[in-house]
């Protein structure tokens, strides 16, 4: 983007900035905005509702080209939308879809796949859900072995996939499998899009310590998927995993929350009494707020020259990694300390007062909504490349070791 | 008022090669020896270059730099540990002459700092022991401490209390050896000068400002951030020293950065370099914002580059082994720099205080 560009992007990501502030206070429901303020557990049907809603305001693929249904959004307007709506606490943008699959198939399928599953990603009429990891393939994605053995116009798949988030929602899955045993680990994986309706599949819940499931285990049993369903070339597939994680990369989110956490303990310090003052007033919590403070002022700055290096070109390539590390850890930090701040009422937890909106809540009224993101996001640091991955690829890509 | 992207680049590039041709670590031993603490040859040779006159205008011979463009000879200062009075004099003392003196007091001296006869230091931190310098019916009275060139300086830039004016802020300048003043030279761990100066009764002009304790606000914020920029400097050439160490040492038969435990500590001082980067480059821009902010992000940067320079330069420390504690390798005289860095115009605490109140007040 030359100079001009980059001012009219700035001046277009001010104006999203102010539509999202005027959606969240205006337009929201009042029903969906109590329970995304309390930090409730949404079920599908919130979901869909709220990717609904976004759509309607052409953002749910705003940062898709305008070719393919999108606003053709810079950088700065994607980093924008992403950090607005996460600094007012609203639920998020479920990514699969919109984000993941969606750019892979526009760029990468043939011409029946994108008149075939394009409108269904962006009007959220289909749930996806993403099969990357399996239990033997974490963080090394590349040794996965779910297998697809082609059977005349059929590939048979069989193997297990883990951590599949909303498997137990959604109607399509995108899918790493192995299609060559014999080719070197990446060389040997395809893209494959699976009905899960299909006969075959199990799905099975995994409960994490929040007391929910939202991720499962998926069982393929000698599922038929057509060819057809193949996105790009078969064992192209690890070329597209990149790209879809390159796409990935765009870190708003995470700014976004590190600063709506920090304003919640800004709020819980100055509301909660501590001897004869407020707890903001002691000492040692000035002292531990003013340093998140300034790690997230640190945060901030750098996230916004991130995305501006990435409007003119001059990335170094370590951004996304440097704002996942620094604000995937940052928030943990912080929701301890704010979940430290609740004292007693930290430790109690109530899940019927996450579903149901005129139960009680113990504490203050957002106590229970705190400690479910708190227990959720002590994986932020392993998911979407753990902070050790990602270590290691700086390590290698950056600093040649 | 800001400088074009190709001046910054031109004067980064210029600075880069002089400092690469003529000052490195064993050229600057001599510097180091030099009972002056830094070499004559290099101070006349940045005259020639115009980087005494940075921050003068057009018509003094200068080119008004913004902070982006001293930043860009600040990091060279980092990077190759230039020893000369460039940030005592060409960017702190010649920024409180050009915002605080009258056109009469600007005349005499502007084309004497540009062409390098005339040095200029700013004493403005007291001792806590003391009530510091007080302006009396025109005479100077109490002390200073820790004037960074003070040692070197020609005249000197002095914040007092004004007496006649209800103990308000004022700046006086005095000439080095003026009756009624006493300096105590000596140098600092990196090798520099300063200075701790008493005065009893010496006689100083008093400069033509209308609100010293702005100016004085302003010159210790624009300091804070060339030293941000300083100490990118210094971070930078600590990462890639360090990190081709780890390319080259081999110990139980391979090199020592083919162990993850030091890749991924080498990757959090990369990290912290570029931490550095951003907060100088926001620092720089918020020089020229409204005040509030404007100590908000100075303070914010000078804070968390005090932390993360020092974590560097100790981490940069302890991955050369023994070598990186002894006085023949470079990585112990960053470290040594990154200390002074710290501690000249506000320390780490001072800073995070200031950045606290402004944020908290924000809030």
């Amino acid at each position: 983007m030359n100079e001009l560009d980059i001012e009219q992007a700035k001046a277009r990501a001010s104006k999203l900035r102010e539509d999202i502030r005027h959606f969240h206070a205006n337009v929201m429901p009042v029903d969906l905005r109590r329970k995304s303020d309390r930090h409730q557990v949404l079920d599908k049907a919130d979901y869909l509702q709220w990717m609904r809603l976004l759509q309607r305001q052409g953002w749910v693929v705003g940062h898709w080209p305008e070719a393919q249904g999108g606003a053709g959004w810079s950088a700065l307007e994607r980093f924008v939308f992403e950090d607005e709506l996460a600094r007012h606490g609203c639920p998020w943008v479920i990514p699969f879809g919109v984000k993941y699959v969606g750019p892979v198939i526009y760029t990468y399928g043939c011409e029946a796949q994108k008149q075939r599953f394009l409108p269904g990603i962006i009007s959220s009429e289909q749930f996806w859900a993403q099969g990357y990891s399996e239990p033997g393939a974490g963080s090394d994605l590349a040794a996965l072995r779910t297998e697809a053995l082609r059977d005349g116009d059929h590939y048979v798949v069989n193997g297990q996939k883990v951590w599949t988030t909303y498997a137990q929602w959604a109607d399509w899955l995108f899918c790493l499998v192995r299609t060559d045993r014999e080719a070197r680990p990446q060389n040997g994986i395809s893209f494959l899009l699976i009905d899960m309706r299909s006969p075959g599949i199990t799905v099975k819940p995994i409960r994490t310590m929040d007391g929910y499931a939202h991720v499962n285990e998926v069982w393929l049993e000698n599922v038929r998927v057509p060819v057809e369903n193949l996105v790009g070339d078969e064992g192209g597939g690890w070329t597209y995993a990149k790209f879809l994680l390159r796409n990935e990369r765009m870190a708003g989110a995470i700014v976004g929350m590190v600063h709506h956490v920090l304003h919640r303990l800004k709020r819980l310090a100055t509301q909660t009494r501590s001897g004869s003052g407020r707890l903001i007033d002691q000492p040692l919590m000035r002292q531990r707020i003013g340093e998140f403070e300034l790690r997230f002022f640190a945060l901030e700055e750098s996230a916004y020259q991130a995305v501006q290096a990435m409007m003119d070109g001059s990335e170094n390539g370590a951004e996304a990694s440097l704002i996942k590390l620094r604000g995937t850890e940052l928030y943990q930090e912080l929701a301890e300390a704010t979940v430290e701040a609740l004292g007693l009422a930290g430790v109690a937890y109530d899940t019927r007062a996450l579903h149901d909106a005129s139960l009680p809540p113990l504490g203050p009224d957002d106590a229970g909504g705190l400690l479910k993101d708190h227990f959720y996001n002590r994986a932020a640091t392993i998911f979407g490349g753990s902070s050790e991955v990602q270590r290691n690829i700086l390590a290698k890509l950056v600093l040649g070791l | 008022m800001t400088t074009d992207a190709d001046t910054i680049a031109m004067l980064r590039d210029s600075a880069t090669r002089y400092a690469a041709d003529h000052y490195s670590f064993l050229q600057r031993r001599a510097a180091l020896d030099d009972p002056h603490g830094y070499s004559e040859r290099a101070w006349r040779d940045y005259a020639q270059f115009g980087w005494l006159a940075l921050r003068l205008p057009a018509a003094d011979g200068g080119i008004a730099a913004d902070p982006a463009a001293i930043g860009a000879v600040m990091e060279v200062v980092g990077a190759r540990l230039l020893m000369e009075p460039l940030l005592a004099s060409a960017v702190v003392g010649t920024g409180i002459l050009m915002s605080a003196a009258g056109a009469a007091q600007q005349a005499s001296p502007l084309p004497s700092l540009a062409d390098g006869s005339l040095k200029l230091a700013f004493a403005c931190e007291d001792d806590p022991e003391t009530d510091g310098c007080e302006l009396r019916g025109g005479r100077l009275h109490g002390s200073k401490i820790g004037a960074l060139h003070g040692d070197v300086a020609d005249r000197l830039i002095v914040s007092a209390r004004d007496a006649d004016a209800n103990g308000a802020w004022t700046l006086c300048l005095t000439a080095a050896g003026a009756p009624g003043m006493r300096r105590k030279s000596y140098r600092m761990v990196d090798g520099r000068g300063a200075a701790t100066l008493h005065f009893e009764g010496a006689v100083v002009e008093r400069l033509a400002t209308g609100d010293a304790a702005a100016v004085i606000e302003q010159a210790r914020d624009e300091a804070a951030v060339a030293l941000c920029a300083e100490a990118l400097g210094v971070v930078r050439s600590l990462v890639s020293t360090t990190c081709e160490y780890l390319k080259v040492r081999k110990q139980f038969g391979k090199t020592i950065g083919s162990y993850q435990a030091l890749q991924h500590r080498m990757v959090d001082m990369f990290l912290l370099q570029e931490d550095i980067r951003a907060l100088t480059r926001s620092a720089q821009r918020a020089l020229g914002g409204p005040p509030s902010e404007r100590a908000r992000i100075v303070s914010g940067a000078k804070a968390y580059i005090g932390t993360a320079a020092r974590q560097v330069a100790n981490e940069a420390v302890q991955m050369h082994g023994g070598l990186g504690v002894t006085d023949e390798l470079d990585v112990s005289h960053y470290f040594r720099r990154v200390m002074v860095i710290n501690a000249l115009f506000g320390s780490r605490d001072e800073h995070f205080g200031r950045f606290v109140d402004a944020s908290l007040e924000a809030a």
